[in-house]
């Protein structure tokens, strides 16, 4: 039931590590994080979810309000390190279709067999 | 009434100073409920002790009594607490009974009748995890040869999950007429639901619409949990997966279609996430521990079928639900021709 | 017709010497010993919330009696933010939660009427009073 989010500024490029479990105990607070700069115009944003163990769909309502907030401002979100189990959350749910989403280059990817 | 209290009090104090028998210590556990029986505090009981005791020992030095003042100062916080505490239960079993009543409610709204004609069986089971559900099941009966059902899992669960729901009910009685082919319903619903709801929240349905005149199962997903189909003939299942986006992300998705052939013993089987993400003390349950206990009972009617599934599952998650669960089954008969 | 004593409150101290003059009072006014200690916790509750959000404000202490019947009047008062979410606060669980003590509604609980009248920006008066019985 814990989760940290970071928030790095890179050329200009939003970057949120999130690391922790996802559910609804910890998405609101992951929401308000995110809810503070999603009304930037034209804000390039990356999630990195490649330390987050667990998510349940509230976590992924998070994302999509969050994607729905910022692709109205213009802007746009990308979300990497997604490991084999989310991925396929976030293909089930169509949000791969409009969505930007790069799966985790590391250990998961070499495992697909 | 405090006085006969305090008078009562003072007898039993007295009778355990003299004798310190394990009895009077029972008896004066008995005579404590009175003292929250008839609400009194804490502070209260320092303060009926004092006095019990000056009459005892009439004697004792006047800084021994002091004591008790400081003992009062320290208990009323205690008393606070417990009377802070009863107000909460008292609220609580107010919003239980809402609860309850907000349950049968919704129970009444979303009753759905299964379709029921020759050449197909159908069963489901749909259990919440708290006391209200945030799966929704909905059959369409357009005549007698054409059987359709919505599976519906709005994000979360409990109550906002609930009241989100009736907004799927009126989006599919709104249906009546209509062309109720699964892209053409997916793609009404996600209007209705894209206006209404919270930028946050989201459903996936699944649609699949059976015709006994074809043996065709048609059916769109809208980012919901494929299906999956056993085939008699091959003894193994197929997954059903259309592609779509969940309903309320963005006002226009183009819903893919696709469709199968049943043949006799087949059986198309619809779940929400609820009983494929099931979680037990060791981890997430395997996928192909749903399709072993398929197999097992697959003979069995389709009621069965869902009821085994769930009461299986149950069991491994020691009959206490994560999420909201919800299975149906289409099971093609013989053909009585 | 009743007899007003005050304590301006700028300091932790000045909330032992409200106790000191409510504990008075209420022994005057011929509250026992139980009920001297809830009028000083009351009184001791809203000192500290002046002193924690206000900064400063005064509680005054009255006694009284109507028809007959004797009693204790406290009022807090201070030109403080003022309660923003008065609701809120009156809530049980909303102030023991995070730790502050007894809160409003403990406050209520201790005394017979409670009053609070509060603005934004202009401060806040809260009155409470315990009849003897």
């Amino acid at each position: 039931m814990n989760l940290q989010v970071e928030l790095l500024e890179e050329n200009s490029v939003q970057r949120f590590k999130i690391v922790g479990e996802i559910d609804a105990f910890t998405a609101p607070k992951l929401k308000e994080k995110l809810a503070a700069v999603e009304k930037v115009v034209g804000m390039q944003a990356e999630v990195d979810l490649s330390e987050v163990g667990y998510m349940d769909s509230t976590g992924l309502g998070v994302f999509v309000g969050f994607y729905k907030a910022v692709k109205a401002n213009e802007g746009h979100v990308k979300i990497i390190g997604v490991n084999k189990r989310l991925k396929r959350l976030f293909e089930i749910t169509g949000l791969e279709q409009v969505m930007d989403i790069v799966m985790e280059e590391s250990r998961d990817a070499d495992a697909t067999v | 009434m405090p006085q006969e209290v305090g008078k009562q009090y003072k007898e039993l104090l007295q009778q355990y100073i003299d004798n310190r028998n394990e009895e009077d210590l029972y008896f004066g556990q008995q005579f404590s409920r009175q003292f929250i029986e008839k609400k009194i505090a804490p502070e209260d009981v320092i303060s009926i002790h004092k006095t019990a005791l000056a009459e005892v020992f009439p004697d004792l030095p006047e800084k021994v009594m002091y004591s008790f003042d400081f003992l009062i100062e320290m208990m009323i916080h205690y008393g606070l607490a417990l009377r802070e505490h009863q107000s909460l239960i008292r609220k609580q079993e107010e919003i239980q009974m809402e609860i309850n009543v907000a349950a049968k409610v919704q129970d009444t709204l979303l009753k759905t009748k299964i379709p029921d004609f020759e050449g197909i069986d159908i069963g489901f089971i749909t259990e919440p995890a708290k006391k209200m559900n945030g799966d929704y099941v909905y059959f369409l009966n357009d005549d007698n040869n054409v059987a359709s059902v919505a599976l519906a899992d709005v994000m979360g669960k409990g109550i906002p999950a609930a009241l989100c729901m009736s907004m799927i009910k009126f989006g599919m009685d709104s249906l009546q007429g209509e062309n109720t082919s699964p892209r053409n319903v997916l793609d009404i619903v996600n209007r209705i639901v894209e206006k209404s709801v919270d930028d946050s929240m989201f459903i996936s349905m699944f649609y699949g619409k059976y015709d006994a005149r074809d043996s065709s199962f048609s059916y769109a997903s809208a980012g919901h949990e494929p299906a999956l189909i056993y085939r008699a003939s091959e003894g193994g299942f197929t997954e059903l997966d259309a592609k779509g986006l969940l309903l309320g992300v963005q006002p226009d998705v183009d819903y893919e279609e696709r469709s199968v052939m049943l043949e006799v013993g087949d059986f198309i089987v619809m779940m929400t996430d609820g009983v494929t993400e099931v979680r037990t003390e060791t981890g997430f349950i395997d996928e192909g521990l749903i399709k072993s206990i398929l197999l097992e009972v697959k003979e069995e009617s389709a009621q069965s079928i869902a009821d085994t599934v769930y009461n299986r599952l149950l069991e491994l998650q020691n009959f206490h639900l994560r999420d909201d669960f919800t299975i149906i089954i289409f099971k093609k008969e013989n053909d009585l021709v | 017709m009743g007899y007003r004593s005050s304590v301006d409150i700028y300091t932790e101290w000045d909330i032992v010497a409200a106790r000191q003059l409510g504990r008075n009072e209420a022994k005057k006014t011929g509250f026992g010993t139980v009920d001297q200690a809830r009028i000083t916790t009351a009184i001791s509750e809203l000192a500290r919330n002046i002193y924690l959000y206000a900064g400063k404000g005064k509680i005054e202490i009255e006694r009284f009696s109507e028809n007959g019947l004797y009693g204790i009047t406290i009022i807090a008062s201070d030109e403080g933010p003022g309660i923003p979410d008065i609701r809120k606060v009156m809530e049980d669980g909303f102030s023991t939660s995070g730790g502050l003590g007894a809160g409003m509604p403990g406050v209520k609980r201790l005394m017979d009427e409670f009053k609070v009248h509060t603005e934004s920006g202009v401060g806040t008066n809260i009155t409470i009073t315990k009849w003897l019985r």
